[in-house]
């Protein structure tokens, strides 16, 4: 009885999801426009460089090398040691790492000053290229602010490394995986089930002897299956578009799982407290726009302002996106996300806390 | 739905059989305002009883905590041998409820719906035969949203009765309707009644309750002002020594609208 019960409201549940044309269109036609248009557009393709910075001097010149890098706004620094930002270069991640090497003195290489060393990602030729014009420039004016250099050696020594190629495709799958899952727990049950509690049918429901909970349940589960079918859907289209995915398709799986629950209970949450669809539009929306640019959806959290950035860290969909992202993009285990998996848990239980208090079927 | 077999299970002569209904002295309060103030009454298994009254007198209040979807205050409601306060899951299994607006999901069709709340009582439902009961046949594919307000009362009370419920709950069923669709649903009542299903109704048409109701309840300001047939009120009221200002014709207004625009359902 009961698992005939849970199985008919399951059942019931989806095909209200899968027939309502507004739900699909929002949850599965608009992830996959905007794919379609910013990955034609390949917004990815920017004017920045990516450059690592290994300081390994840490000198008066060194410093005065990195400040000098810092004040180009061509390049996005990443300053880390040596292994992190070449395998970061190997990836993907970066265009060119640059090592200062320890004893180095700010002037033209010679004896007893080591040479500047630029490891350049040989899958991404163009933007090598501009880097090591633009790393060779800058250090040549500081060269010659300071005092100037006579030898017509290259200041700058670049380094080809093979690394893998990451286009816009590669950032953006991940993201569009992340923002769809927030979308289908947020909107979808903030709007369905608060027109099933404004309608009344949530009471006619309620005038049979079934309790409430497997109607919740049948939702949960019901909304958990769509949201890992998008997820796959997002993948497929995303690998029709090129995207370079390394790593384990089951673990992007439970990681979108683990993001549902959040989601949903926050949507649950916002259905459970407002009275109409006027009421949860803009609340929902208060929840999900600020997320949708400040949560590494469309364009990468590294060009933020550091306040900004380290305050939307803590958000559930950078926690969301960045594990995604880094199991799509480098193929790492459960163990390299640990971190992010921790965030998306935290606020599991914050979003079901907040859900219980706030949710009423009336 | 119900075979003869059933039929005769459910009903019970009116006269010997204990009631199938007890209410006694339930009260609600909403804050300031005392809805029900202390109502009591039995109903015989088979009968159809009405409750009537103003908007605000407290019939759906009262209806609800019957039903078990409203908490008593105080007081207690026996249906079908069942204590709704302690029990009101038990009781839900047992009566159908046709809510005020009764409203369903929107992307399930009429015999998706009907399979649905059957399961809700751990019931195999024949869909088809539970449509043809209320002449909805025709719709048995379409949604809810898409029928007139007749077709959506007539398949209101077919999926309260999916789990051949001892008592049925109508709240102002006919509400809303044109004269033609709610002669319809006098009809459907009947015949309900005819299977041996107890009725309970609220309504604010006296010649609805006049027509349907073995025995009607008068309501005001939360408490029961009247109980008997609607024949014992009339005469109760005409032994005061009421008399009607404007003698009564044999034929009123209704009559004539009725004989002009015929029987036929308009719904569309």
């Amino acid at each position: 009885m009961r698992r005939v019960v849970y199985w008919s409201l399951f059942v019931a549940s989806f095909k209200m999801f899968v027939r309502n044309r507004a739900a699909l269109f929002f949850s599965l036609f608009v992830p996959l426009l905007i794919m379609l248009i910013f990955g034609v557009l390949n917004f990815g393709g920017g004017t920045t460089v990516s450059l690592g910075l290994v300081d390994q001097a840490q000198t008066a010149g060194s410093r005065a090398l990195v400040s000098a890098l810092e004040a180009n706004r061509a390049f996005v620094l990443h300053p880390g040691n040596r292994d992190a930002e070449l395998a970061q270069l190997k990836d993907g991640h970066r265009d060119l790492v640059l090592v200062i090497p320890a004893g180095y003195q700010l002037g033209p290489p010679g004896p007893g000053t080591p040479a500047l060393v630029a490891y350049t990602n040989a899958a991404r030729p163009e933007q090598a290229q501009v880097g090591g014009l633009l790393l060779d420039a800058g250090v040549g004016q500081l060269l010659a602010g300071g005092g100037g250099s006579g030898s017509g050696a290259p200041l700058v020594v670049l380094q080809k490394l093979a690394g893998r190629n990451l286009g816009y495709i590669d950032f953006l799958v991940p993201g569009m995986l992340g923002l769809t899952v927030m979308q289908l727990g947020l909107f979808s049950v903030a709007f369905g089930f608060v027109q099933l509690k404004r309608t009344g049918a949530l009471r006619r429901l309620f005038a049979t002897p079934t309790s409430p909970a497997y109607f919740l349940g049948a939702q949960v589960t019901s909304r958990l299956l769509i949201g890992l079918a998008q997820v796959l859907i997002l993948l497929g289209v995303g690998l029709w578009f090129g995207l370079q995915l390394v790593g384990n398709v089951l673990l992007l799986l439970a990681i979108s799982v683990l993001g549902s629950v959040i989601f949903l209970a926050l949507g649950f949450a916002i259905a459970g407290w407002a009275k109409n669809e006027d009421q949860a539009a803009p609340v929902a929306n208060l929840v999900s726009l600020p997320m949708t640019f400040l949560s590494g959806v469309f364009f990468s959290r590294d060009a933020m302002p550091d306040v900004l950035r380290t305050v939307t860290d803590f958000l559930p969909l950078t926690y969301l996106n960045d594990a995604l992202r880094r199991v799509t993009n480098d193929g790492v285990g459960v163990t390299a996300i640990g971190g992010d998996l921790l965030g998306l848990a935290a606020w599991a239980v914050i979003a079901f806390i907040i859900a219980v208090r706030l949710f009423r079927w009336e | 739905m119900t075979d003869w077999l059933t039929a005769e299970a459910v009903r019970r002569p009116a006269d010997s059989a204990a009631p199938i209904v007890v209410v006694n002295d339930i009260r609600k309060r909403y804050g300031s305002l005392q809805a029900v103030d202390g109502v009591s009454f039995e109903i015989a298994p088979g009968e159809v009883f009405g409750i009537l009254g103003p908007n605000g007198a407290g019939k759906t209040t009262t209806l609800e905590m019957m039903e078990g979807m409203r908490p008593i205050d105080s007081g207690s409601a026996l249906v079908d041998g069942i204590d709704v306060s302690r029990d009101p899951r038990g009781v839900k299994a047992r009566i159908g409820i046709q809510l005020q607006a009764s409203s369903f999901f929107d992307e399930l069709n009429l015999v998706e719906l009907l399979v649905l709340f059957g399961h809700l009582y751990g019931r195999r439902v024949d869909a088809m035969a539970l449509l043809a009961d209320v002449e909805l046949t025709e719709k048995a594919r379409s949604q809810v949203r898409t029928l007139s307000g007749g077709q959506k009362q007539r398949f209101s009370i077919a999926a309260a009765l999916v789990n051949e419920p001892r008592v049925l709950f109508l709240d102002e069923p006919t509400t809303g309707l044109d004269p033609q669709a709610r002669r319809h649903l006098w009809g459907l009542v009947r015949q309900i009644r005819e299977r041996g299903h107890t009725v309970i109704l609220t309504t604010h048409y006296m010649e609805e309750a006049e027509e349907l109701c073995d025995r009607v309840a008068i309501m005001d300001a939360g408490r029961i002002v009247a109980l008997d047939t609607p024949v014992g009120l009339i005469d109760a009221l005409l032994g005061r020594g009421f008399t009607k200002e404007r003698v009564e014709r044999l034929a009123n207004l209704e009559d004539v609208f009725i004989d002009l625009t015929g029987h036929t359902l308009r719904e569309d």
